[in-house]
């Protein structure tokens, strides 16, 4: 009997052993579907709000003074705002986000106003306040849009081309889309594959090793007549269809939750992965696989108990997760230094093949092979702590 | 036949064993007497592999547990202290297991699986998954797969440990059978009374060293009491850590 031979005697008791253990299957598919639920769920709630169009609601204005200048109620109301009286203390209001603006005209301005000079009215807002940004922008605007007009008609009455005062034209070119914003449900993808990876063979790691050990079934295991890089390679290779049948059900989730779910009824826009993209990152993620299941494989090596292990490997997917999340907001442009970081280059690469970029191949190979590098010389690592007494004792 | 010659092994500060030297040899049964942390699992961790001693040698069959381990892994069968099952498998699943890793396979390993379930009388146990299994069932199965590939040597850490009055009875007749079979049985117990009804040849380990050895006519010569059980006493000067 060879190496080969006695791998897959281990392999496969693991295997059937495991597929026994509702927690390892749970696990699989729960971490499959938590990505593609948490997206549709943000897209169901944050959708509307976010991509609603913000000219579809009337712009409500608080105003104090309305009576001291009628033309310009008459001009925004014209506009379509809707005039609210100004509450009592309007800083205080518009601090504590009760208003978004106010609009306070003092006595003076009707007088000043009458005699050409610039009538003042002061708008009191909040700029560190994103979400009123919007209304403020609308509302300042609309004001200028009156001082404007006004001054195009002093012009015309004085026999001046109003093109006088505006010695510049500005046109704004506004190139972001729905399409674009969208994308950053699409940006999350990528963390919530290696998610799915990092959880899908997780329990079966930590039952092998710290589970056997907890059993006390791994010293006569060890008696066996089989070299202890073949148990380590035995017991790794079983958790590797359980992360690959969470990948599955990650990848076909999302594909369902994009393309059956009605999501352009929430962001005006209809998500979509093509399955070429879906094969291609599924393959790019193979090396992944092996680099999560040997670093749990060291953390349930030398970690005292099921529990404890459950505990540390629960933390690693919190790792690729920091430079992912970052990438969902702030997207950036691939570099070469990106692929020699494991997960963080297959991140990007992702997002790549989903917006159906033109990826580098070279890119493929260098963070795939980095991959697999690094998972080579931690199951090194796990070999060497399986080939130590200590192993055993780690109970006590 | 096991030879273990001038064993000592450290664990930090704790000399555990400071040259443990005897002989086991084939058809017989062979005691390790001794209190509670005395060395007898150090000792018997070492002819099964999973402990390498700081000096000295032990060989199963005469082979070198640290040279050839594998060699040696295949001609035993141990039940260690800690002897825990698979849960999820059955009784006869978790034997399964290892005759396929001692590369048995197939109808032959079939065969001996039945053997082993005819004469541990598991008939009863044989298909159910393990958990749940009482300490007398699980002893069954442990030993049912230590043994599964018919091995020469056969070394048991307290093998009656836990178990009811019945289990042990059944326990010691299945160790004299493996004896009249021609085996090299090599049992650790700190219980006086098994041990002499059992064996044929004792080694009594006190302190990490062997305090006296012999057959039970020997040790009652060399000490000059009427029983085995006085003899015991006074070879280890005390009966702590005894039944």
């Amino acid at each position: 009997m060879n190496a080969l031979q006695r791998i897959w005697i281990i392999f496969s008791k693991e295997v059937t052993d495991n597929l026994r253990d509702r927690r390892s299957i749970f696990s699989a598919l729960a971490s499959s579907l938590i990505g593609p639920a948490l997206i549709l769920l943000l897209i169901v709630i944050l959708g509307r709000s976010v991509f609603s169009d913000p000219f579809d609601n009337p712009l409500e204005v608080a105003v104090s003074g309305a009576e001291n200048a009628p033309d310009l109620i008459q001009f925004l109301e014209q506009a379509g705002a809707r005039i609210n009286p100004a509450p009592e203390d309007p800083e205080n209001a518009v601090r504590n986000g009760d208003v978004e603006l106010v609009l306070i005209i003092p006595e003076g301005y009707a007088r000043q106003f009458a005699s050409g000079q610039p009538a003042t009215i002061r708008v009191v807002l909040d700029t560190s306040r994103q979400s009123a940004l919007a209304t403020v922008e609308r509302a300042r605007s609309l004001i200028e849009g009156y001082s404007q007009q006004t001054a195009v008609m002093r012009l015309m009455a004085r026999g001046i081309h109003p093109a006088v005062i505006t010695p510049l034209a500005v046109e704004q070119i506004d190139v972001s889309t729905p399409e674009s914003q969208s994308l950053i449900f699409l940006n999350m993808l990528p963390y919530f594959v290696i998610f799915g990876i990092f959880l899908g063979g997780m329990y079966v790691i930590i039952d092998t090793t710290a589970g056997e050990r907890e059993r006390g079934s791994l010293e006569p295991l060890l008696i066996n007549p089989a070299a202890r890089w073949e148990f380590v390679a035995g017991k790794l290779l079983a958790s590797v269809p359980f992360a690959i049948a969470t990948l599955i059900f990650t990848l076909l989730a999302f594909w369902a939750a994009f393309n059956l779910f009605p999501v352009e009824e929430y962001i005006g826009m209809q998500l979509s992965i093509n399955g070429r993209a879906l094969v291609n990152i599924f393959l790019l993620s193979l090396p992944m696989i092996v680099l999560a299941s040997a670093l749990q494989m060291i953390i349930a090596t030398f970690t005292r108990s099921f529990k404890e292990a459950q505990t540390y490997t629960g933390f690693l997917p919190i790792i690729p997760a920091l430079p992912g999340l970052a990438l969902a907001f702030l997207p950036v442009r691939p570099a070469l230094w990106m692929m020699l970081i494991p997960t963080f280059g297959q991140q990007i690469l992702i997002n790549q093949f989903m917006r159906s970029e033109l990826v580098n191949p070279l890119y493929i190979a260098l963070s795939s092979v980095t991959t697999l590098i690094v998972a080579l010389v931690l199951i090194l690592v796990a070999i060497r702590m399986y080939s130590q007494e200590r192993i055993l004792f780690s109970n006590s | 036949m096991i030879e273990v010659n001038n064993l000592h092994k450290s664990f930090g500060n704790i000399q555990a064993l400071r040259g443990v030297s005897f002989t086991a040899p084939d058809g017989m049964i062979t005691g390790i007497l001794g209190p509670n942390g005395a060395g007898k699992t150090t000792t018997l961790r070492i002819l099964y592999t999973v402990l390498k001693p700081d000096q000295g040698s032990a060989r199963v069959d005469g082979f070198d547990t640290i040279r050839s381990p594998m060699e040696v892994q295949k001609r035993i069968g141990a039940l260690p202290d800690a002897h825990g099952l698979y849960p999820r498998l059955t009784a006869r699943e978790n034997i399964r297991y290892y005759g396929r890793l001692h590369g048995l396979k197939g109808s032959d390993l079939e065969n001996k699986i039945d053997e082993l379930v005819r004469l541990l009388e598991m008939q009863d146990i044989e298909n159910r998954v393990t958990e749940g299994f009482s300490s007398g069932q699980r002893v069954k199965v442990a030993i049912a797969r230590a043994l599964v590939h018919q091995p020469q040597n056969v070394l048991l850490d307290e093998p009656t440990n836990g178990l009811d009055v019945m289990s042990t009875r059944s326990m010691r007749t299945f160790i004299r059978r493996l004896c009249d079979e021609g085996k090299c049985v090599l049992f650790s117990s700190h219980i006086m009374q098994e041990v002499s009804a059992l064996c044929d040849h004792i080694v009594i380990i006190a302190g990490g060293e062997v305090a006296a050895s012999g057959t039970p006519d020997q040790i009652l010569a060399a000490t000059g009491q009427q029983n085995l059980e006085d003899a015991f006493v006074s070879i280890i000067g005390t009966d702590e850590g005894l039944e």
